[in-house]
């Protein structure tokens, strides 16, 4: 015991007792299991087909080479419409996305949260209970509404489904409720209106949940293959995301592209871990304001 | 000219009609410093918020100036508020906390500028403009508060309790700031607390409160000698006024009324006894009030003198709290010079200031006044 006391001193570790320690080498093992898609993901991604089909599967790659990327670039090549336009469409979706998602859901948990207009808690079960909809079960009513608003074929059609996000607004308003009263009383007596309260106090303030909305968003929207299957007719206008679901989909034979679809993965993959870790302090922070907000609330008046 | 008139102003929350503040009038005078005090929940802040336009009216009228500012937002009613936990924007530096009322206002930069510079020398916040609210104690936190409201030069200034958040010697230090800095804007104040000490030092009126009511008005002199009910008595002043109940008799020979208790019976002097002979209370009971400071050990100030089983004693430096038994429910308590020590049980004899000694009505708690 006192050796390893030692070692963690050496280590500059905090001391911890031995149940600590326990719990600490658990939480080790479960945080190494849950990185295991990830580096799944990428050693497939490299894997040679030899090794592509092994079973039981290789975690780690033996022989890695660029052959699935290689051959990614030749299906992308010989495809009718650039793979490039496939791409522009993802990445102008998602950002779009991003700032539409977040500035509705923003727009929509301020007055919930903070204007307590009658039946604003109806309102707010409402969204809540959307939560509950399977995605399947909405896809016709969907569909009938965009092909009604006659926005197939267009990016409207993309952007309009996922604008509307529960998910998001609950976490925002969760997070605006820990925003003082009287941070708006004072803008109000200093002279604010309305949108300048919304502009200058209460967006600034929840930038954390702002960011992990924009994940979340961004997340949905980057992925997402259910809009260009149903509402874009038009090859031009569908996303990546769709065009790599492609490559495996609908052969007959389900040996052929696995390479590119391993290689795909990984495409797929990198950007949302990007984002991830470019705002994942403050989403943790989001997280943890939206689960204890009592204890949260009594600590920001005591400072 | 900023005076503030309240006529009949009622706040009613909810289905229940429970009512917060009923029926409150008074009129508070330009340039003045009015302090509301009360226990929690007497409607002091809620008041305080209807007149900044936070709350809403559910009765009444605030006038502010010659302005009836009932349907008037906050903005326009031409008043600054300090919060209680201060309320300074996180997202902003402390000058730009400071200078976001004026930019609103669509103030020159320069103007703006000079403005800040000019609020930051007089609170000696200069060398905090860059920093960002958290990075700020306390005090420093409540001096940025304050600027936020004074550089905006308002009529009128409301503070929620501005000092409960701070330790006791920064409170004290704070308090004296806030009394400068009232004399050298010439502005009205507007000021709610819970701490008698603070609305005793600080107010030139004090509003006590209770139950959402107004119990008495006036300056903390008047407050502190001649209360008008055991509420006020009881609130204002540390250690508490002692209250004893006796019944009101004639004394068979020298025809001359007295108090009489259980264990002791007292002459009530001259202008009292015309008070209790006015509101018909001879050979009534009535609660007497008499401060611990109006309370000797000698026979110093007075002849008239009772005993008391000593039971306690508080050492606070200048002065030592006694408390004695005299067999009423509360003890009575005594404030002596720290030197008298006495042992448990010890029998102290006391000598009491008839002058300074209060009735009230015991039932109503009113005092009785000629």
């Amino acid at each position: 015991m006192k050796k390893i006391i030692k070692l963690l001193k050496l280590l500059k570790l905090p001391v911890m007792d031995g149940f600590q320690i326990l719990i600490t080498i658990q939480l080790v093992i479960f945080s190494v299991f849950m990185l295991l898609p990830i580096v799944y993901i990428f050693n497939h991604a490299l894997k040679p087909y030899s090794e592509l089909f092994i079973y039981p599967p290789n975690i780690f790659v033996r022989n890695p080479n660029s052959q699935n990327f290689n051959e990614l670039f030749l299906v992308a090549a010989s495809s009718a419409i650039p793979i490039t336009r496939y791409l522009f469409n993802s990445v102008f979706i998602s950002v779009g996305s991003v700032v539409g998602i977040t500035f509705v859901s923003i727009l929509c948990a301020y007055p919930i949260s903070k204007h307590k207009f009658p039946g604003h808690k109806i309102v707010f079960s409402i969204i809540i209970l959307t939560l509950m909809f399977a995605p399947e079960a909405v896809q016709i009513p969907r569909y009938l509404v965009v092909s009604k608003l006659g926005i197939m074929n267009t990016y409207f059609g993309h952007f309009l489904p996922l604008l509307a996000m529960p998910v998001s607004v609950f976490l925002m308003k969760q997070f605006i409720d820990q925003i003082p009263d009287e941070l708006i009383q004072a803008a109000y007596l200093d002279g604010a209106k309305e949108f300048s309260v919304f502009l200058y106090i209460i967006v600034p303030n929840c930038m954390p949940a702002v960011a992990t909305v924009a994940i979340l968003a961004f997340q949905a929207s980057w992925s997402n293959i259910e809009t260009s299957t149903l509402f874009m007719q038009d090859d031009e206008m569908k996303n990546f995301a769709y065009f790599l679901s492609t490559l495996t989909n609908n052969l007959t034979n389900n040996v052929a592209r696995q390479g590119a679809a391993a290689a795909a993965a990984l495409i797929m993959f990198i950007p949302n871990l990007f984002i991830f870790l470019f705002f994942q302090g403050k989403m943790i922070t989001t997280m943890a304001h939206s689960g204890i907000k009592g204890s949260e609330k009594s600590g920001k008046k005591s400072e | 000219m900023a005076k503030i008139l309240i006529n009949h102003l009622y706040k009613i929350y909810g289905k229940e009609k429970h009512a917060v503040v009923k029926d409150f009038n008074m009129e508070i005078k330009d340039k003045e410093f009015l302090v509301f005090v009360g226990p929690s929940g007497c409607g002091k802040s809620t008041t305080l918020r209807m007149i900044a336009g936070l709350e809403d009216i559910t009765d009444g009228e605030i006038y502010i100036g010659d302005t009836l500012v009932n349907n008037l937002p906050p903005k326009n009613r031409d008043i600054a508020m300090v919060f209680q936990n201060y309320a300074l924007y996180p997202n902003m530096s402390v000058f730009e906390n400071i200078a976001f009322g004026l930019r609103l206002r669509k103030t020159p930069k320069h103007e703006i500028e000079q403005s800040v510079k000019r609020v930051g020398r007089v609170l000696e916040i200069e060398q905090y403009f860059s920093r960002k609210p958290k990075f700020l104690s306390g005090g420093q936190r409540q001096r940025v508060a304050l600027g936020r409201a004074i550089v905006r030069n308002p009529e009128v200034f409301l503070m929620d309790e501005p000092l409960s958040n701070l330790d006791a010697k920064l409170r004290v230090q704070m308090r004296t700031e806030i009394i400068k800095l009232h004399k050298s804007l010439g502005v009205t104040f507007v000021y709610v607390t819970h701490d008698q000490v603070e609305a005793m030092t600080m107010g030139d009126r004090i509003v006590v409160m209770k139950d959402g009511v107004i119990q008495q008005v006036d300056t903390p002199e008047v407050i502190y000698s001649k209360p008008c009910n055991t509420f006020v008595a009881g609130f204002i002043g540390s250690p508490q006024m002692n209250f004893v109940k006796g019944r009101i008799l004639e004394n068979s020979k020298t025809k001359k009324l007295e108090f009489h208790t259980n264990r002791f019976a007292l002459e009530i002097p001259e202008n009292a006894v015309r008070a209790v002979i006015k509101n018909k209370q001879v050979n009534r009971v009535v609660t007497l009030g008499i401060r611990p400071e109006n309370i000797g050990l000698e026979v110093l100030f007075s002849e008239v003198t009772i005993k008391g089983i000593y039971k306690l004693g508080e050492l606070m430096g200048a002065d030592r709290y006694l408390h004695l038994d005299i067999g009423e429910e509360q003890p009575l308590v005594v404030r002596v010079n720290p030197s008298a020590a006495f042992s448990p049980d010890e029998v102290v004899s006391l000598a009491l200031d008839m002058s300074k000694v209060l009735f009230f009505n015991s039932e109503t708690g009113e005092r009785l006044i000629e």
